[in-house]
């Protein structure tokens, strides 16, 4: 099976803390990956490891083939990615974040204009015109993000947390691209919290927690596996070991 | 409400101590970076403590005395000094430093507080502010010092009109903080106030200078029978004595003197009376501006919509097409922030008002910068542009904000990183230093051509050894700044813009040896060019082998760049 993300015992540690504890990842090319976990499980350490954010302590990757440690500019060029803090210039528009990220990866202007102009239509940015970042929603910089992410047309994308602060057609328009994306060929890796469009759209789950890898396959693999209930919510929380966990009463609500 | 007052003295004392203990650092260099980061401030704070005394010690002496009626003149100066200071920083303190905690108005709104309470509880926050601390000793102890001299009936009034002047200084510092806050909630409005600040007021700084300059030429030169008085009006000047006298620091002074020279029914009840009504007013525009905040506490203004998708792109020659985004990028920042923009207008501002005082003075104000041509002025003109950059280029990392962290995930290599930003920032100073030279040689022409030439070429081989130094004090002292703060919010590191000034001076002196050498040594000023040439050479070669050991250097911290910045 060929891997467009594969790890062995990837670990990173933050003084004393070890954020992620010796992960094995491979997601396959061509697939949806989930990757999911609770808060501080590890989810966006492994992505900053992952996209060359974060050097890891101990531990192998390989991205799309390559190593990343060793050729970092060669895997940037075939990868995406939607960080957590979103990552934008404040003081550029829209179209000038994408001439920007459009230009590093060496496109052409003729294309860079093209393929922006798409993706501001596609994204509902044209309105915003020559406003700054600095000025837009959350909303709008998340769609500014996935469309920087978008343009110089990669092959894997990374997306952090990508429907956070979404309206639902915004949310339905970026599902459609994705999985769009997916079908021709590209590979995601996305950590989200709503679980309902994880398992809409994932073909592959891995699950992190307390930055350990606790399962990881297709979904239907790991229903089978390990018999924990039908929908996703029972799995991950079946996995992540919170099913004994009871919420106080609080009878002073 | 001494409760809601309890919750948040506790409040600002542990945001107090989190930012210094608490720094997050990841390495011994970053360690090092935030303490030399924080050194100022606990300086600052350190010397707060003899200066207290200090005050406070005077003080006391000055109520002694006065209650012996033999207190010496410059005891009731200084204190006054002191109050005008006080009511002075109360306007200027919240303009020009940080307030951010104590206005985050959204979150106070939660709160189950009705906004009296809001605006009290906030109000005692102001009593931290060092201009408010050191007038404190004053306030106690002018009536301390009466009680000694036993001057009961005037350490009681003084007492009240000390209590009076807090109020109305914690007034002051209130509507300001409240009324900045209600202007910059439009960030276009606030950008300006911003440039306003930064580049028009130190500019009237120097009205004065311009006016007695222009009124000297008139009474030495051939126009002053023409114009015989070169002064302000007699009205303004009137005007303004009235509008000094009742500054709250005056009345305060003068309601101590009264009160100590017996006056009860006159002039300390005159002054405590205007006191009161002014801390009413000031206190009564706060609220309303408080309240008006809380009313609408998220940014307001349009957003600016339309005008299309087109936008320029282009590769500069000699540079990638990544380093050239790097580079626009850059330069975009500068046409966009207040602090930016004070780069590119406020050493040209500051240049036409030298042109202005010495064409005015025919020479003889600032007559150190004028020989028989502007070569002089053209030098001095350039170079404060050049260090103009400072801000900038000593953080040119940290002013990306999560701008770096687009730059890092893309395939740009740190060399091109690095000499992307050392382009856009010489692309910044270029324009401004070029229109001084033209200038200085529009005004004031004269002097050897070659000279002329020569001081681009100056600017050019300084710049070449600094670019490599800047980039490598961004390294090493990143600091997350806001380009749209007035003061310290938008400077760079503290050690990176000292060792920054220090790199363009030591890198100037080469260049500035040679010239020297060619006029002085050899008396041919044709030959300077021709040094400085050579040296520019030299200095390219240091530049792309120090620019190797810098990419070297920002390979090893870009983890740290990334999660401080």
């Amino acid at each position: 099976m060929e891997l467009a993300v594969e790890t062995r015992g990837l670990t990173r540690d933050f003084g004393s803390f070890r954020a992620v504890d010796g992960i094995d990842l491979a997601v396959p090319a061509r697939s949806f990956y989930g990757f999911l976990g609770p808060n501080g499980a590890g989810k966006s350490t492994t992505i900053k490891c992952l996209t060359g954010l974060l050097r890891p302590t101990s531990g192998t990757m390989r991205i799309l083939g390559t190593d990343p440690m060793t050729d970092s500019v060669s895997v940037k060029r075939r990868i995406g990615v939607v960080p957590e803090d979103l990552a934008l210039f404040e003081r550029l528009t829209a179209p000038e974040t994408l001439s920007f990220v459009a230009q590093v990866h060496g496109l052409d202007a003729a294309t860079a204009r093209s393929r922006a102009n798409d993706l501001l239509t596609v994204m509902d940015l044209k309105s915003a015109g020559q406003a700054l970042v600095t000025d837009f929603s959350h909303g709008m910089r998340k769609k500014l993000s996935l469309a920087a992410a978008l343009i110089p047309a990669p092959r894997l994308l990374f997306l952090d947390e990508p429907f956070e602060g979404i309206d639902a057609v915004a949310s339905r328009q970026i599902r459609e691209l994705l999985l769009s994306f997916v079908s021709r060929g590209g590979t995601i890796f996305l950590t989200s919290h709503i679980l309902e469009i994880v398992e809409r759209l994932s073909t592959h789950i891995g699950v992190i927690a307390s930055g350990r890898l606790v399962a990881q396959g297709s979904i239907a693999e790991l229903r089978s596996g390990t018999g924990m209930g039908k929908s996703l919510e029972e799995l991950f929380i079946g996995l992540v070991g919170a099913e004994s966990q009871t919420t106080p009463p609080l009878d002073w609500i | 409400m001494l409760r809601t007052l309890r919750a948040f003295a506790w409040m600002h004392w542990h945001v107090l101590l989190n930012s210094l203990g608490r720094t997050g650092a990841r390495d011994t260099l970053e360690r090092f970076s935030i303490a030399m980061d924080q050194l100022g401030p606990i300086i600052a704070a350190v010397m707060l403590v003899p200066s207290v005394i200090v005050i406070g010690a005077l003080a006391v002496y000055a109520g002694y005395h006065l209650a012996a009626g033999n207190a010496p003149a410059f005891t009731l100066n200084a204190l006054r000094f002191v109050a005008l200071g006080a009511t002075t920083l109360s306007v200027v303190g919240p303009i020009a430093l940080p307030a951010s905690e104590r206005t985050n108005a959204v979150r106070l709104l939660l709160l189950p507080i009705s906004r009296k309470l809001l605006y009290i509880a906030q109000a005692a926050g102001t009593v931290s502010d060092p201009w408010i601390t050191l007038m404190l000793p004053v306030l106690i102890g002018v009536p301390a010092g009466l009680v000694l001299g036993g001057a009961w009936m005037a350490a009681t009034l003084v007492l009240c009109a000390g209590a009076l002047m807090i109020a109305v200084l914690i007034g002051l510092s209130m509507l300001t903080t409240n009324a900045v806050h209600l202007l910059v909630r439009d960030r276009r409005r606030g950008e300006m106030l911003a440039l306003l600040f930064i580049v028009v007021i130190p500019a009237l700084g120097l009205l004065p200078g311009m006016l007695e300059a222009r009124g000297r030429r008139h009474r030495d030169g051939p126009a002053v029978s023409s114009r015989p008085d070169a002064n302000p009006p007699t009205w303004l000047r009137t005007a303004s004595a009235r509008l000094f006298e009742i500054v709250p620091s005056e009345l305060y002074i003068k309601g101590t003197r009264a009160a100590v020279e017996g006056q009860l029914a006159a002039s300390p009840g005159a002054a405590l009376g205007g006191l009161t009504l002014t801390a009413i007013l000031i206190h009564g525009f706060g609220l309303i501006a408080f309240s008006h905040l809380l009313d609408s506490p998220s940014v307001s203004g349009p957003r600016r919509t339309g005008g299309g998708t087109r936008v320029w792109r282009g590769t500069l020659p000699g540079l990638s097409a990544s380093a050239s985004a790097v580079a626009l990028t850059q330069f975009r920042l500068a046409f966009r922030t207040p602090r930016g923009r004070s780069i590119l207008l406020s050493p040209l501002l500051l240049f036409l008002i030298f042109i202005f005082m010495i064409r005015r003075s025919g020479g003889t104000e600032f007559s150190f910068l004028m020989g028989t041509n502007g070569l002089r002025l053209a030098t001095f003109g350039s170079f404060v542009c050049l260090m103009s950059i400072l801000p900038f280029a000593m953080n040119q990392f940290g002013i990306d904000k999560s701008g770096l962290t687009l730059v890092l995930l893309s395939p740009i290599t740190e060399s091109e990183l690095l000499l992307g930003k050392a382009v856009g920032n010489a692309a910044i100073v270029v324009g401004p230093a070029i229109i001084c030279i033209a200038l200085a040689f529009g005004v004031f022409p004269g002097g050897p051509a070659s000279l002329w030439l020569n001081l681009p070429l100056v600017l050019l081989a300084t710049y070449l050894l600094t670019a490599p130094a800047a980039a490598a004090l961004s390294t090493i002292f990143p600091r997350a700044v806001d380009l749209n703060s007035i003061r310290r919010g938008s400077n760079p590191h503290g050690a990176a813009a000292l060792a920054g000034i220090a790199t363009f001076v030591a890198a100037g002196l080469p260049p500035a040896a040679l010239t020297a050498a060619a006029v002085y040594l050899f008396d041919r000023p044709t030959l300077a060019p021709l040094f400085t040439l050579t040296w520019c050479g030299i200095a390219f070669v240091m530049n792309r082998l120090l620019f190797i050991l810098v990419a070297r250097l920002f390979a090893k911290r870009r983890e740290n760049l990334a999660l401080s910045v």
